[in-house]
């Protein structure tokens, strides 16, 4: 942010087509507030495909929602959302139900079925395409399905603990398999909300590494909020700050400098408003 | 300053006086009582007068009538029978409580409607006794154990829908979320997020369900819904008390072996 409170917006060298074609995500004067209090004041934000954007911003500064409002999850007050140019209206209609289902979102919490092996819980990324007869439970999941899944979990490393309860494996393994999950969702943009800040900083470079290589291979949106700029620096392409509810940053991962960090964190400093629920 | 001496004695604070409705609500509780004694037409004199009574039928009762043919054999046969309402009472209950649990917990009801229908015939169901459902069934398909079988799955699906619903509700809800923005559906959710979270405590429930419904398909027995309730009720009104006791022995025996091994399984699966 610059000292007079604008957007340090820096373009990329070569910004390959920043309108139309290949934009994923476009996210446009989003609003959100809980009972009165405003926690998303016009959040823009855009996502290209094969782009791995960080998001950065203190605690309660709305990135969790942001992107629980883009999932579905949550029901913004006003603003528009855009997922491949068209807009994704309230959860209930099929139309937008098709459309949200190109997003996956990865938690912190990672949100496995700890009890179901690795593989139930990759093939579950696909219920929305599945009808009833194929998913009443895992026994009826079509080979097809299985192998696809085997596919994704073999992207992620994982393939040989397909048959473990996924609640045995390491935290950071764990995350690994949720990534999975989304691909097997055939998600073509992926939304992750701190997916490392459980995880120790090896575990922690390895998944954000992997998300980075997935957005340049196959081509996929990627956002991932990250609490350590250096992670934000060594793997992404851009860097989103928000600072209550808007977007204060917006720059190239490698011109993200410390005064912006000093800006968006200076929030966590002050005293307590930020915090309560 | 020496704490010992402050220069003016700090007053203790006063104990609260005890307020007008602690006392209000006192007096109620004692008439209540008084009435209640009158009511019941409770009496220590009746009892104390009545020792004869009390003597004459531990005289009869015991010994207790051992002989297999005539008393023992019949029992553990009509114990069985007992044991198999309450089998058969608690599985076939399993669908109905399922399906009304998934409409009447917060985490997996489609809607608002649904939620409030699940939960008023889970109520229903649950308000009235097994034995009221006893005596109806037993007007409905004849003296025997299947009114008793019928009975227990009505209440048993109000009791543990309950249950079910409330394990339900306290999961943790993240999983389900992440299941919903894939596009599941309501129903995949509930299979796929919900009721994996709760298979232990599901089969926890039901085997205590499984506990306290062959406990009481004994008492379906007395109103003639079959099994060992039933032989019971027959020695009482022929005043055959030594037989009465064999039986309640077999009874004994059938509900601390099926307590034993319902709470070993629950150990085992750690609900
Ligand atoms: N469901 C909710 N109800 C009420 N307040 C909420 C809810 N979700 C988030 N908030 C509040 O909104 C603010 C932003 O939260 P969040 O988006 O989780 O922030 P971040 O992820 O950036 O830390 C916080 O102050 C939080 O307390
Ligand atoms: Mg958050």
């Amino acid at each position: 942010m610059t000292p007079t409170g604008e957007v340090r917006h820096v373009e990329p060298p070569a910004a390959p087509s920043m309108d139309g074609a290949g934009v994923a995500l476009a996210v446009r004067g989003l609003r959100k507030s809980f009972a009165g209090r405003t926690v998303l004041d016009g959040l823009d934000l855009r996502l290209r495909s094969g782009e791995f954007l960080a998001l950065l911003g203190a605690n309660g500064c709305g990135k969790s929602t942001a992107l629980r409002c883009v999932v579905g999850l949550e029901t913004p007050d006003g603003g528009m959302i855009h997922i491949h140019g068209r807009e994704a209206g309230a959860a209930r209609d099929a139309e937008s139900a098709r459309l949200r289902r190109r997003t996956a979102m990865v938690f912190q919490q990672v949100h496995l079925v700890r009890r179901r092996s690795v593989l139930d819980n990759v093939c579950a990324g696909a219920l929305g395409r599945l009808p009833l007869r194929h998913s009443l439970t895992p026994l009826l999941f079509p080979r097809e399905l299985r192998e696809e899944a085997m596919a994704c979990l073999d992207r992620v490393g994982l393939a040989a603990r397909a048959a473990e309860p996924a609640g045995r494996l390491s935290g950071g393994q764990q995350q690994r398999v949720a990534i999975a999950r989304a691909l097997c969702q055939r998600a073509s943009i992926v939304l992750a909300d701190e997916p490392v800040s459980a995880l120790d900083p090896v575990a922690a470079d390895q998944v954000v590494g992997l998300l980075a290589e997935l957005a340049r291979e196959q081509r996929l949106a990627v956002a991932a909020v990250l609490h350590q700029p250096s992670l934000a620096r060594r793997h992404a392409d851009r860097v989103v700050g928000l600072l209550d509810g808007r977007v204060a940053v917006d720059a190239p991962a490698g011109a993200l400098t410390e005064a912006d960090l000093a800006a968006l964190y200076a929030a966590d400093r002050r005293p307590a408003e930020q915090e309560h629920r | 300053m020496d704490v010992r001496t402050p220069s003016r004695p700090l007053a203790p604070p006063r104990r609260p006086r005890p307020s007008a409705a602690t006392g209000v609500v006192v007096t109620v509780l004692v008439a209540a009582h008084v009435l209640a004694w009158q009511g019941t037409e409770f009496s220590p004199a009746a009892l104390v007068e009545g020792w004869r009574g009390m003597a004459d039928f531990l005289g009869q009762a015991l010994p207790p009538d051992l002989s297999w043919s005539r008393v023992l054999s019949p029992g553990i046969r009509a114990a069985l029978v007992t044991l198999a309402i309450g089998l058969l009472g608690t599985t076939l209950s399993v669908p109905f409580a399922l399906g009304l649990a998934l409409l009447a917990a917060r985490t997996t009801t489609p809607d608002r409607w649904a939620y409030q229908a699940g939960r008023s015939i889970l109520s229903f169901l649950r308000a009235v006794p097994d034995v009221v459902f006893a005596l109806v069934f037993v007007t409905a398909v004849g003296l025997g154990p299947f009114a008793g079988v019928l009975a227990l799955i009505f209440h048993n699906t109000g009791v543990m829908g309950k249950l079910w619903a409330e394990a339900m509700e306290e999961i943790d809800l993240g999983p389900r979320d992440a299941l919903r923005t894939n596009g599941a559906s309501g129903l995949q959710v509930a299979l796929h997020a919900v009721l994996p979270a709760v298979v232990p405590q599901f089969v926890g429930l039901l085997l205590y369900r499984f506990d306290v419904n062959v406990r009481s398909s004994l008492v379906l027995g007395l109103v003639g819904a079959g099994g060992i309730g039933f032989l019971v009720n027959q020695s009482i009104k022929l005043f055959r008390f030594d037989e009465m006791v064999t039986h309640l022995m077999v009874v004994m025996a059938l509900v601390v072996a099926v307590d034993q091994l319902s709470a070993f399984v629950r150990r085992r699966i750690g609900a």
